[in-house]
Formats: structure tokens, C-alpha cells, sequence
């Protein structure tokens, strides 16, 4: 924390000299205790709280407006995922996760349907249409999750407008993603082997128009924002990190970027198609929560940018591997023949039948390293499921990132570990 | 000369007893070879021709169920030719199947759905209307047919022969008009016809108790043991939501081989209805721990002025656990000297040498062993019981399990000092019981009962007991608990240990591992 | 991953190391229970390998298995070296207690919470081992294959009038 310079003291008229009252500034020295007993105050912060997004509750012991200890209380949303995934087969699960990060599902779809195909095997063989489409609904969806991320921090710092107009750009990709897939948010569009169904024609026209108007509402939202002299003063060195202190903790995605370290899945362990792709990462120096807005901010340009990079790679083909064990039969051999119908009938009640093994699958997800843990026992369904989720960890040193801050420092905190409430609790 | 062969099966060597067929060789090392007809409760019948396998120095393809194994044999089960073979069978016994599937009983365990889907996953070539045949048809008291379903396996039929000992099933008319039908003059109605449901490898033949009751994949499977008769057969019992749907049952070359009879089936109704759910004190609910009390209160006084006129029944219907604790609550702590056992009465027209037997309680022999571990050799039964109520010998009486007795009987009992009644269902009994406390019947509790032949089998628990009951032991401990004595039992494999080292008769007793909740679309173990 | 991270285990730890496999691209070891925290020291300090980064920590209920009950899986990275291994450690039912890893990656303080809370094992030496997620009243430790997924435990309970 830089240490600001001394602030003037005005002496107010009837009060003893030697009483100095300061209000109202950083770094500012508590009330002096001299006659006047004080002594630290546990304030309850959620579960339902409108500075939270999600919920989340935290017991902060305060000393005037110092936070001197934060406990972080999760539990609210824990929904056991990874126990009824146990009782589900694979297919069950794509609505699961689509609730996991519930502001960039497909991402959390892609994930899943990775590991399942790793644990298939069947990775070289999903067809390089599928593999370009996943690639841009992730993408759409890691912009949605950054809009949302930016619109809801910059709200509660007060800039409702950038929220307004982040939010607008968001409703524009939704509709996208719900013309693609049949919902605004609980997508499901991905199977293991590949994607429901194919784009729409007309489709890919409409959204390299759409992401124009988005890239200028990013644009627009980066001058009005990212300078401002207020914003700054409210996110720069809060809550910053070291380079080794973001890794020790297990930071991925835009936080461990903002402290320095250039690790990204898309390019460190490509999957789907990103070594064919150009697109830069970007790295912040201070790890603190102005890094993190503007590493975010970036990213969506870069996002943009691998979109269209999709677009122009693609050419017609399948949507999805061509195996009878993985894919279902069309429907008019399901509907009038015994063939199609048993084999729809196993794929669905059976499920996907996993040969017995462990993998750990990991993509980048709209907070970082999103990874699968699947143990499979050669059934339909999995012996155990676990979810890493990236903001787990982030989450966890929100409390000493507000120690010794300002309460108004929860704020920009707690908005740029970017919790997302689903992920984290599963 | 050994008494095992040594062959080779796709590149693996396996040693195995002499006799054997290939498919059951194959079975060892994991391999299950797709088939039909084959089963191995009954005789060979090699018609369906879907276990095909290839024998080296063999031009043709042999039925590995029929072809026992021989020294140095080398045999393939997964090359081209075989796997065309199996794809081939498919395509012609699919050729006329009705597309049934969603209406179709059997599907999630049907044999067909599953080796279609993992060998075979080719659309058919011929494009013609299927051959019809009677959907609906009434083959006896439990069966109903639906003979397109039917793929001419013919298990059904040896089933009956074989099991049963009866022949009532048998084809009629050839080539693809070929039909399942009875025998002239027959009904499907011995007391072993739904096993032929269990064999039939499709939804042909459906058991009328079950049919389109529950889908297959939404049951879950517990093993554990019929409690129909003392025979004990070995069952899976089949549950969704608290509630038990079917028993299947489950193989024990020892006990019950691949059957049961088709009352034992049924009895997991009786566990279902009538029960008691919540404790009673003078006939009005309370809750178990106010009923506990009650019901040492009542037994208080009597045990300071007449302990000698305190009668305890035991429980024939009830597991060797629940009979321990009972046994020593009343005689290692109270010191009462009067026991009965109350027992269904035999029903000897059931018995026959296939698995019925007369005695219809599941635990006889484990009743009687634990009362003799306490010394109570000369224990009464129930007429015994009815005849020392009657009398007036008894002031109070500590009942465990559902017993039945006569009007005047029940009277009698009802003007005891003290009745105390720790039982499954509700009953006039019951009703004129001071305490009722409810026990969890047997699909809901772990324990042990011991069957005709001395065996010690486990059940296990597949769902938590109805309303507040609990299982009896852990009732008759809290009431011993009341009454002053220590017993604390944590689990029921620690009664289990205890016991094993007190009564002879369960000398070498295994308490068995625990089982893991199975869905039965992820247990394989049918269809 | 990387099999060099294997072949020096190996090397170091011969006597602690029950097992190594490779599945579909993932290196893993199984090592014993009394050694595990050093083994986990090595990988972090140690140059070549240099797993600076624990990517996650979670427990596997294995009931109904011969052998140890639980198994805790460690999943490690080195941001600095880019290859990564998987540490599994045997735990056996009547003695569900482990070291702490907090000491070396002190990130793994809610993953470590988490398995205490959804599978009961006990570390350590662990700085603050609460529930993760339940509360505090919730009896029983949910991910364990033999708790009834359907079971309920509200706090709030509606009692009958008997």
C-alpha cells in the first residue's frame, strides 16, 4: 500500500487543542482513544447483501473503517454438484455445469465435454467444425462473463452507466447464444463428441456485425472508465499480490495474470483449436484490483479477435463425432426402426460408458483454470466428479486482501475476484 | 490325469476346470461372449447361435456354450469373422422386433438392447413390414406374453422343465411364424413361473406383478435375503424412493441357485403395508422416546413384585440381531424365565424338494439357537403362549414381531399389567398393546437370519425405516437402557460380533462386506 | 505432465513410492501416507521439478475396496517448468488423518477444508479446519458413497405434537 502524504488538519472551533479530529481520508489515523473508549466492532456482511454478487457471507471484525479480520463464509449455493453427479450420467451432467460459472456456461460445457473426451480418448476424433464452434461460444461466453464482471464491479463503485451499458452488449451475445442454442444462459449446446446441433445460417453474418457494436460499447466503457480519477483511486493497490504469492495461492486466469505471470491455458496447454489462433495475452504488473479490471478488459478484445479469427477458418462439416456409442442416431431411424431405437435408448439411459480411469481435464474458463477431475468405474456415470473451480481459490484471499483496508475496499475486491457463486460452491 | 485344461482365449492363457465350457472360460478372464440361449441354471440348447466363437483349426464357427474346452485349444472371440457372425445373428433376430422399447417392460435390463448396442450398431437392410403376432397373452395366474417381443430362445421352456419340473411352455408353427405358447391343456401356473421372466433375456414374457410398474433404470439394488420360508433364497431387492417394487433373485450355488419361488416374490408387499410407523402408548401415538418410557414404567413395578410372571416372546420372523438383544434384555438383565417363540404355523402343502419349504418363517432355526444360548431350551410356542395367557399365568409380557393370536387370546393379553410390543405392522395386538414401539421390517435393517439348513445369510438395509421406526434391536437397547442395564451397540456388526462368540450354532458366521447403492442400469448384472 | 517428474521420485523416494502409471497423457504416483508431505516438499523445492503451483486438492471414496478407504489426490503444476504429475495417498477409514499441505502451497487451506468437510479426513496441522460449505451442525460428511444422497438434515425442524 503506498503510504499518502500527511493531510492538512483542521482544527475544529470549541475543541481542546490537543483533541485532533481527521475525517474522511485515506490513511487517516483512527479517533484517538484519549478519554474515549473504543474497541472493535463484528459486522455482519450477507448472506444477502446488494454490494455482493452471489452470496456470500462475511464477518468482518472493523476498528473505525479498518478491517483488522475478515472471515469469508461460503455455503449458500453449495448445490452438491459433485454428488449428483455421481447419480447422473455424462449427458445429465451438461445441465449441472451449465450452472457452475452461471455467467459463461459454454465455457463450463466445453470443460466438461473435454474431459469426457479425454477420458474417451476421443479427442482427435471430434470433427474440426465442432471444435471451431465450441472455440467461439467460449469465447462469447468469456466476454459475457467479463461484461458482467466489469458492468456489476463498476456499479458498485458507483459508475451505474458502464454496468448499463456493458449489460446491453451482454443481452446482445445472449440473444446470439440463445438463437444458437435455445436459451439465454442454461445453454446444455455441448455433448461429449461435440455440439447439439449446428449454427444457424445467418448466423455468423449477424454476429461479426454484433461484435462490432460490442467491440465500440468496450471501447466507449474503456475511456469513460479506465482513467477515471476516482475509479483509479478506488481500485489501484487494493488488495495487490506478488507474483509468488498469487501462484503459492493457486490464482489462475485474470487475477494470476494481473500479478505477472503469463499462464493461460489457451496457450500453455492448447485444446480445441487455440495454437491455430493469433491473440495475445495480457499481464499486469501489481496484481492488484485496477490490473484486474484492465487484464479483463483486454481480454475481450482478444476475445473478439479469436472470434473472428473462427470465423474465417471454418468450413462445413459435422458437429459431431461419428460413433454409435457416443453420438445419438438420427430421428427418423429412432422413431421407425428397432436398430435406431435401442441405440438412442442405451445412449440415453445408459450413458456414455467410460472405460475405467482417472484424468484431470483443464481449459480456461472466464476466471481461470477450470479443471475436471473424473473418475470413471466403466459405467454411464461418474465414480466422482470434482469441479476445480478457479474462483475458489481467488476467494480465499479476499480476507487478507481487506485486512487493513478500508471497508469500502471490499468492494473493488470482492467484484474483481470475479465470484461467482455457482463455480465456487458447486 | 488333472482335473483342469489349459487354453488359450484371444492370445490369453487361462487354466480352468475340466468340463468347462468356452463361454464360461471366457467369463473368467472378464470376456462376456454375447448370447441368448445360453444359461447357466439350465441344460444347453446352442439354438440362438449368438456365441459364435472362433476355434483355431475349426472351419466353421462353433457355439462357444455348447463346446467344452480341451488342452491347447486356441480360441478367438473378437476378430472380424466372429464379430461379423454376432452382427449377422443381430440383424436377423431384429429383423421382426417390434419397436417397443418405450412401452416395453424389460428395457434398461434387456439382453438384446445391450448386444445390439455393443456389437453390432448397423442399421438393418431389409425394409419390410414385420410379421405380427398376439400381443397380450394371458399365459397363466402371473405371466402375460407378448409373443413378437419373443426371439425363440427357448430358456422360458427349459426353465420349466428344469425348475419347475413341469412342462407347460413349448413353439408351435415354423420359421419366422414360430410362436411362444403353452402346452396343451396347460396354464404357465407353478409356483416357479416368473423365474421364467427373469431368464427371458426380452420383454416377452412380463410378470403381471410388475408390469409397467418401474422402469428398470430408475430401481436401485440391495442384496439381501427372502424372508417368505426357511430356505432363505438369496435376493436382490429392488427399490426407488423408500419404496421396494420387485425381488429378484440373486444367484448362491449353495442355497437357491438362480431361482425363487413366486410367493417369496411377492413378499415384499407384506413389508409395505400395514405398518406400524410411529410408537404407540394405550393405542394413541406418541413419540418413540416418550413410548420407551411408558413402557419401562409399566414393566417397573413388575419386576419388583412378580419378575417371575414376565413372559418374552421371541421371533421367528425377526433377524438373529433383533432375537440377541431381546434375549439378553430379558434374561442377562431382567432375569425372566418365561419364553415363548412365536412362529407362523407350517404351511406343509408348500413343501417340495425344489426350494419351497413347509416352514414359512425365515428364522426359526436362529430364533431357537439364540433363546438356547440363553438356557431357554424349553421354550414355548405360541400355543403354549396362548394357553399360559388363557390361564392367568402371565402379568406382563415383552412381544417381539407381528403376532398373530386368537380373539379370546388377544383379550386375555389385553388385561396384563404390562404390554409391551416391539413390532413391524399394526394388528389387534397391537391395538390393545400398552407400548407399541415400531420396528423396521426387513428390507429396511441390517442383520443376519439363519435358514432350514443352519446357514447364517446377511440382508441388508435398502432404505431408511417407514415413519419413526427404528430397527427392533435399537429399540429393545434403548428400552433396556431405560430400564437401568448397559447396552450400547454403535452399529450392527457389533451385535453380530458379540453374538458369533456366544451362541455355537453361528460358529464360522460372516458378517460380509458392505454394498455400495447400485443403480440397476449401472449394475449390469441384468440385461 | 512429464514422466521426469516420475523418474525423480523414483530416484529420491523409492521406499515411499507404491506406484506409477500414465493414462491417457496424466503421470501419476501413489505414495505412502508417512511420506507424502515429504514427497510433496520435493516436488515443490526440488529444480527440476519445481511444482510451484498446487492446481488442486480433493479425496476419492473408494467403499467396499480391498485395501485403504480413501485416497487423497493431489494434482500439482509448475507454472515455471509447464509439466505437472498427480500425488495419490492412500488413507485408510479407521484412521482418517493426513499432514497438511497449507505448509507448502498455502493455497490448498479451503481445498484441504473442503475434503475434511465433504469426506471427513482430518489434516494435520492445518491452520483453521472448519466446515467448507455445510454448517456447522451438519452431521456426517456428505461425499461419501454411503450417505443416502436423498437424506435431509434441516435445521429448522417441524416436530410433531407427540
Amino acid at each position: 500500500m503506498q503510504e499518502p502524504s500527511k493531510p492538512p488538519v483542521p482544527v475544529l472551533p470549541g475543541v481542546p487543542a490537543q483533541r485532533t479530529v481527521v475525517l474522511g481520508q485515506r490513511g487517516a489515523q483512527d479517533l484517538d482513544s484519549d478519554g474515549l473508549p473504543t474497541e472493535p466492532m463484528k459486522i455482519n456482511m450477507g448472506p444477502s447483501h446488494p454490494a455482493m454478487h452471489g452470496t456470500v457471507r462475511m464477518v468482518i471484525t472493523v476498528d473505525g473503517e479498518r478491517i483488522r479480520d475478515a472471515d469469508i463464509q461460503l455455503g449458500y449455493m453449495h448445490r452438491c454438484f459433485e454428488k449428483e453427479s455421481e447419480y447422473a450420467t455424462y449427458t445429465q451432467i451438461f445441465p449441472y455445469t451449465d450452472r457452475l460459472n452461471y455467467v459463461s456456461p459454454l465455457c463450463n460445457n466445453v470443460g466438461f465435454a473435454l474431459a469426457v473426451e479425454k477420458a474417451l480418448d476421443i479427442t482427435r476424433k471430434i470433427p474440426e467444425r465442432a471444435q471451431y464452434i465450441r472455440m467461439i461460444v467460449s469465447e462469447l461466453s468469456r466476454i459475457t462473463d467479463h461484461l458482467t464482471c466489469l458492468g456489476a464491479s463498476s456499479m458498485e463503485l458507483g459508475a451505474f452507466t458502464i454496468f448499463l451499458w456493458m449489460l446491453k452488449a451482454r443481452e446482445w451475445l445472449f440473444t446470439d447464444l440463445e438463437e444458437v442454442t435455445g436459451a439465454r444462459l442454461t445453454h446444455s449446446y455441448v455433448r461429449v463428441g461435440g455440439v447439439v446441433a449446428d449454427l444457424p445460417t445467418g448466423w455468423i453474418e449477424k454476429v461479426r456485425d454484433r461484435l462490432t457494436r460490442v467491440e465500440a460499447v468496450i471501447d466507449e466503457c474503456d475511456q469513460t472508465i479506465s482513467g477515471l480519477r476516482i475509479f483509479r483511486d478506488r481500485m489501484e493497490n487494493v488488495g495487490p499480490f506478488t507474483r509468488e504469492q498469487a501462484i503459492a495461492w493457486g490464482w489462475t486466469g485474470p487475477a494470476l495474470r494481473s500479478a505477472g505471470v503469463d499462464y493461460d491455458v489457451r496457450k500453455d496447454a492448447p485444446y480445441l483449436f487455440y495454437d491455430r489462433m493469433e491473440f495475445d495475452v495480457p499481464v499486469g504488473d501489481r496484481g492488484d484490483c485496477y490490473d484486474r479490471f484492465m487484464v479483463r478488459m483486454i481480454e475481450m478484445r482478444q476475445s473478439i479477435k479469436i472470434v473472428r479469427q473462427c470465423f474465417d477458418q471454418m468450413k462445413p462439416g459435422d458437429v459431431i463425432v461419428d460413433d454409435g456409442r457416443i453420438a445419438l442416431p438420427p430421428k427418423n431411424e429412432v422413431y421407425n426402426s428397432i436398430e435406431g431405437m435401442i441405440n438412442h435408448f442405451k445412449i440415453i439411459m445408459d450413458g456414455i460408458r467410460v472405460p475405467p480411469g482417472e484424468t484431470y481435464s483443464y481449459s480456461e474458463g472466464g476466471n481461470g483454470e477450470l479443471g475436471f477431475f473424473i473418475v470413471a468405474d466403466g459405467s454411464g456415470r461418474p465414480y466422482k466428479l470434482h469441479c476445480r473451480a478457479p474462483c475458489f481459490y481467488v476467494l480465499q484471499t479476499a480476507g487478507a486482501q481487506i485486512k487493513n483496508a478500508l471497508i469500502s475496499d471490499i468492494v473493488p475486491v470482492f467484484g474483481m475476484a470475479n465470484y461467482i457463486a455457482g463455480e465456487c460452491e458447486r | 490325469m488333472s482335473e483342469t485344461v489349459k487354453l488359450t482365449i484371444d492370445g490369453r492363457e487361462i487354466e480352468v476346470p475340466k468340463g468347462t465350457n468356452i463361454l464360461e472360460a471366457a467369463k473368467k478372464l472378464g470376456d462376456e461372449i454375447s448370447h441368448f440361449c445360453y444359461h447357466p441354471g439350465l441344460s444347453i440348447a446352442a439354438s440362438c447361435r449368438q456365441c459364435l466363437v472362433e476355434i483355431s483349426g475349426n472351419p466353421k464357427l462353433q457355439p462357444s456354450c455348447q463346446m467344452t474346452v480341451t488342452e491347447g485349444m486356441k480360441v478367438s472371440t473378437a476378430n472380424e469373422r466372429v464379430i461379423t457372425a454376432r452382427r449377422q445373428m443381430l440383424e436377423f433376430t431384429l429383423v421382426n422386433h417390434p419397436v417397443d422399447c418405450p412401452i416395453c417392460d424389460k428395457a434398461g435390463e434387456c439382453l438384446l438392447q445391450r448386444h445390439y448396442f455393443d456389437w453390432d450398431r448397423k442399421s438393418s437392410r431389409v425394409d419390410m413390414d414385420k410379421v405380427h403376432k398376439p400381443k397380450k397373452v394371458d399365459l397363466g395366474p402371473t405371466i402375460v406374453l407378448d409373443a413378437e417381443r419373443c426371439i425363440l430362445c427357448s430358456r422360458c421352456i427349459r426353465a420349466c422343465d428344469e425348475v419347475a419340473g413341469v412342462h407347460q411352455l413349448e413353439f408351435v408353427n415354423r420359421g419366422d411364424h414360430s410362436e411362444l405358447t403353452t402346452a396343451p391343456g396347460q396354464l404357465l401356473d407353478n409356483p416357479y413361473s416368473v423365474n421364467t421372466v427373469d431368464v427371458c433375456p426380452v420383454g416377452a414374457l412380463t410378470a403381471k406383478d410388475f408390469r409397467f410398474a418401474m422402469r428398470a433404470w430408475e430401481l436401485y439394488t440391495t442384496p439381501s435375503v427372502c424372508n417368505g420360508c426357511a430356505t432363505g433364497c438369496n435376493v436382490e431387492v429392488h427399490h426407488a424412493a423408500g419404496q421396494t417394487h420387485r425381488l429378484v433373485p440373486r444367484p448362491n450355488p449353495d442355497v437357491n441357485k438362480y431361482w425363487m419361488c413366486d410367493e417369496g416374490r411377492l413378499t415384499y408387499k407384506a413389508a409395505q403395508t400395514n405398518r406400524l410407523a410411529g410408537a404407540t402408548i394405550d393405542g394413541l401415538p406418541a413419540s418413540p422416546e416418550k413410548a420407551i418410557a411408558a413402557a419401562a414404567a409399566r414393566l417397573q413395578p413388575l419386576l419388583d413384585s412378580e419378575r417371575g410372571a414376565i413372559g418374552v416372546v421371541f421371533s421367528a420372523t425377526h433377524s438373529n440381531e433383533d432375537n440377541w438383544v431381546l434375549g439378553r434384555l430379558a434374561h442377562e438383565f431382567l432375569g425372566l424365565q418365561r419364553a415363548y417363540i412365536a412362529a407362523r404355523a407350517p404351511v406343509p402343502e408348500r413343501a417340495d424338494k425344489i426350494l419351497r419349504d413347509a416352514d414359512v418363517n425365515p428364522n426359526l432355526k436362529g430364533a431357537r439357537a439364540v433363546a438356547g444360548a440363553f438356557g431357554q431350551s424349553g421354550q414355548g410356542d405360541l400355543v403354549a403362549l396362548a394357553a399360559d395367557l388363557r390361564s392367568g399365568k402371565l402379568r406382563g409380557l415383552i412381544v417381539l414381531g407381528d403376532v398373530v393370536l386368537p380373539d379370546d387370546v388377544v383379550d386375555a393379553a389385553a388385561r396384563l399389567s404390562a404390554l409391551v410390543l416391539v413390532t413391524t405392522h399394526q394388528g389387534a395386538l397391537e391395538r390393545a398393546a400398552h407400548v407399541a414401539l415400531p420396528a423396521a421390517a426387513w428390507p429396511e435393517m441390517h442383520g443376519t437370519i439363519t435358514n432350514r439348513d443352519g446357514r447364517v445369510q446377511r440382508m441388508r438395509a435398502a432404505y431408511e425405516p417407514a415413519g419413526k421406526a427404528l430397527p427392533a434391536w435399537e429399540l429393545l437397547a434403548k428400552l433396556a437402557r431405560k430400564l437401568g442395564a448397559t447396552m450400547e451397540y454403535p452399529y450392527p456388526r457389533a451385535i453380530f460380533k458379540e453374538m458369533v462368540e456366544k451362541v455355537a450354532a453361528f460358529a464360522g458366521a460372516e458378517w460380509g462386506k458392505e454394498a455400495q447403492l447400485v443403480q440397476l442400469r449401472f449394475a449390469n448384472s441384468r440385461g | 505432465m512429464s514422466q521426469k517428474i516420475l523418474d525423480r521420485l523414483l530416484e529420491k523416494f523409492p521406499d515411499a513410492v507404491l506406484s506409477t502409471s500414465n493414462f491417457r497423457g496424466d503421470e501419476v504416483a501413489i505414495v505412502k501416507r508417512e511420506r507424502a508431505l515429504d514427497v510433496l516438499r520435493f516436488l515443490k523445492d526440488d529444480a527440476e521439478c519445481l511444482l510451484d503451483m498446487a492446481r488442486t486438492v480433493t479425496a476419492i471414496d473408494w467403499l467396499g475396496r480391498d485395501g485403504d478407504r480413501f485416497e487423497m489426490v493431489y494434482q500439482l503444476y509448475s507454472i515455471t517448468r509447464k509439466h505437472g504429475v498427480r500425488i495419490k495417498v492412500p488413507v485408510p477409514e479407521d484412521d482418517p488423518t493426513i499432514d497438511t499441505c497449507t505448509t507448502l502451497w498455502p493455497g490448498m487451506n479451503w481445498a484441504e477444508r473442503e475434503a475434511w468437510d465433504m469426506y471427513g479426513i482430518k489434516f494435520r496441522g492445518h491452520p483453521d479446519l472448519r466446515r467448507m460449505f455445510m454448517y456447522e451442525e451438519f452431521v456426517g460428511h456428505p461425499l461419501r458413497k454411503d450417505y443416502p444422497k436423498e437424506k435431509r438434515q434441516p435445521l429448522i425442524r417441524r416436530e410433531g405434537m407427540v
